[in-house]
């Protein structure tokens, strides 16, 4: 049984992941994973689902443009590759928090960091909004750091990059976070 | 997932409200140095703290640094010495104070406790080697504290260690003269005394103690303030069940983060964790006091009607929330009211709300008692056995731990400044009401008996 990972993109609304998944069931596929998410007034959805036998990725593919072309959706269809996966590195989750004034790059060159010392990010959530308030201006990145990397060496290479951005950073595990708020 | 209210709440807490561990405090066993050869002994106990807390502060710090909470001092809390010691004369407990001074030194830690004993029900004669020998080994080291135990609710108060510890607290205090009678602030009388103390100056090893434990002594007093003006500022109509959830939830996430860093500090030494000690410890640094939280409820000044009441809320809401965070809570576990080491209760005491009588009845619903109290340097020994004499008398009624930490200062009077410096803070010095009074009363030695609710068996 092949997987295939589907993107839904377009003007949030109600009734969106309605549409896809009745597509996905009258084709007889099983959904194993859906994570969506709303920036400003559009929402992206990604799903992971199994399909059957009988059924062909591009016959699926015509029938999701067929549902979702109308409600003004863009649809991205692609078989999942089982080889050449990247292999996490045994990690540690931490958080990286930035804050200060929105200019041009601030993502590019936080990420191009951690990148550069295969930090893998597994949740970012960003926000500009302008002006000087830093609760309307932050990067909050939730980070896998591997166990191999030299810490204080990458600690003081965000750090000097905050800096030179102009940005407040912290680094803090994530298990302080999880023990703060979690019964 | 984490929400990003979650994060930038938790990051507030860390900038802005001095969310810290205020103590890491390893303990280390020294009965197994004793010897009757007193030199053999320190040879021992000096060896053994060396061996043991070599890394203590390398892995607070890795620690600290990877979590992003700062640990603000690392303490090592060892056998009561006038039982490991038990063979020393005071001249060689002086040089035991000496030894530790130094040990605590070389690994560099800021305070080394145990120099203690405990004396509820009657002395040995370690116990009074070691008592005489206070003095001069405050006097002459830096980082060492003393505690001695004189009551307790099971033996009832030892009104002769009471008096011996109102001569020896007046000689401590002499032989410091020239620092405002520091060796006092390194010295705590009390009722009830915990095994497990990670504060100081109380911290000791109690002998059911393992062979090493980590013990830690989280923070707060600026986290509650805030999350209660927080909450006052979104709802003025707030009411005092409302405001104690808001102290219960937060003492939880202060508690939470303490045994969190503590367990990992276990870790990286490979010795188990103890407790956490739930004290809301203030330091003398603007928002970081517990008085201010007094004011944020409305009250003028702690010290004023209605301090009691408001200190009762408080204390009872940080051990509900505490208790929910970590099944393994010792200690103190209570609000702390140190009159110099909190910005805004040493003013209060300054500006006349704040008297030693109305400490006194504060401290029958906190922890501690009696802490960091400036008195006039010509303090009678039986006044101030007297005091201390009271103070016990709380705890042991009352089944709980109090202290007395008392600082005759040399050569000044009430209403004079005694200023001793770091967190050891400054304070104004309290007059005593009817000094001189009590001579007749402490002379009369013994025992006072164990209350009735001692026989709960």
């Amino acid at each position: 049984m092949s997987k295939v990972i589907l993107s839904v993109v377009g003007h949030d609304r109600p009734g969106i992941i309605a549409a896809v998944s009745r597509v996905l069931f009258l084709n007889g596929c099983n959904i194993e994973d859906v994570s969506q998410s709303i920036l400003q007034t559009e929402f992206a959805g990604l799903f992971i689902a199994a399909l059957p036998k009988s059924l062909k990725i591009v016959n699926l593919n015509d029938r999701l443009m067929e549902a979702l072309g109308v409600m003004g959706l863009s649809v991205s269809l692609s078989e999942m590759e089982p080889s050449g996966t990247w292999k996490s590195p045994p990690s540690e989750p931490f958080i990286i928090t930035t804050m200060g004034a929105d200019r041009p790059g601030l993502v590019a060159a936080i990420t191009e960091l951690l990148a550069g010392f295969e930090v893998n990010i597994s949740n970012l959530k960003a926000v500009f909004r302008g002006g000087d308030n830093p609760l309307e201006n932050t990067m909050i990145y939730e980070v896998d750091i591997p166990v191999a990397l030299d810490h204080n060496l990458f600690r003081e290479a965000l750090y000097k990059r905050g800096g030179e951005l102009g940005l407040d950073v912290s680094l803090q595990h994530r298990e302080i976070f999880e023990a703060i708020h979690t019964v | 997932m984490l929400t990003h209210k979650e994060v930038l709440s938790t990051l507030e807490m860390l900038r802005n409200e001095h969310l810290d561990v205020r103590t890491v405090t390893l303990g280390i066993s020294l009965l197994d140095c004793a010897s009757d050869d007193p030199a053999r002994f320190v040879d021992r106990a000096v060896a053994k703290i060396g061996a043991v807390a070599r890394d203590l502060v390398k892995v607070c710090d890795e620690v600290a640094l990877r979590y992003g909470i700062p640990i603000v001092n690392k303490r090592i809390a060892v056998s009561p010495i006038a039982v490991a010691a038990c063979a020393c004369g005071p001249d060689r407990m002086v040089e035991v104070a000496r030894a530790l001074d130094r040990a605590a030194k070389e690994v560099g830690i800021d305070f080394i406790g145990g120099f203690s004993a405990m004396v509820e029900k009657g002395f040995t004669r370690g116990d009074l080697a070691l008592i005489e020998a206070i003095p001069e080994a405050l006097a002459t080291t830096d980082r060492v504290c003393s505690s001695i135990n004189v009551a307790s609710t099971r033996a009832g108060i030892n009104m002769d260690a009471v008096y011996l510890m109102g001569k020896t607290i007046r000689r401590a205090a002499e032989l410091t003269r020239d620092r405002d009678g520091i060796g006092c602030a390194k010295l705590v009388v009390f009722a009830n005394i915990p095994q497990d103390i990670p504060f100081m100056a109380g911290a000791f090893l109690g002998v059911g103690e393992p062979e090493t434990v980590i013990n830690v002594g989280v923070s707060g007093p600026g986290v509650v303030k805030k999350a209660l003006e927080r909450a006052l500022g979104a709802n003025p109509k707030l009411d005092l069940g409302q405001i104690s959830e808001i102290v219960k939830h937060t003492a939880f996430k202060v508690t939470k983060v303490g045994e969190l860093i503590g367990r990992r500090v276990a870790d990286g030494l490979g010795v188990p964790f103890g407790v956490a000690d739930l004290s809301l410890a203030p330091t003398p640094n603007v928002g970081d006091s517990v008085g201010e939280i007094f004011q944020t409820l409305g009250l003028g000044s702690i010290g004023v009607p209605g301090s009691t009441a408001a200190l009762a809320l408080l204390n009872d809401a940080v051990k509900k929330g505490g208790a929910f965070a970590s099944s393994y809570v010792g200690g103190l576990s209570g609000a702390f009211i140190p009159v110099s080491e909190d910005l805004n209760i040493a003013e209060s005491a300054r500006l006349g709300f704040l008297s030693l009588e109305k400490l006194e009845a504060l401290t029958s619903v906190c922890s501690v008692g009696l802490d960091m109290v400036a008195l006039a340097g010509d303090t009678s020994p039986e006044t101030l056995a007297a005091i201390i004499a009271d103070e016990m008398a709380i705890g042991v009624i009352n089944r709980k731990t109090t202290a007395a930490r008392l600082i005759p200062v040399p050569g000044k009077k009430a209403g004079d400044k005694a200023r001793f410096g770091g967190l050891l803070g400054e304070a104004t010095i309290m007059p005593v009401r009817g000094a001189d009074c009590s001579a007749g009363f402490i002379s009369l030695g013994g025992r006072i008996p164990a209350p009735i609710h001692s026989l709960n068996n």
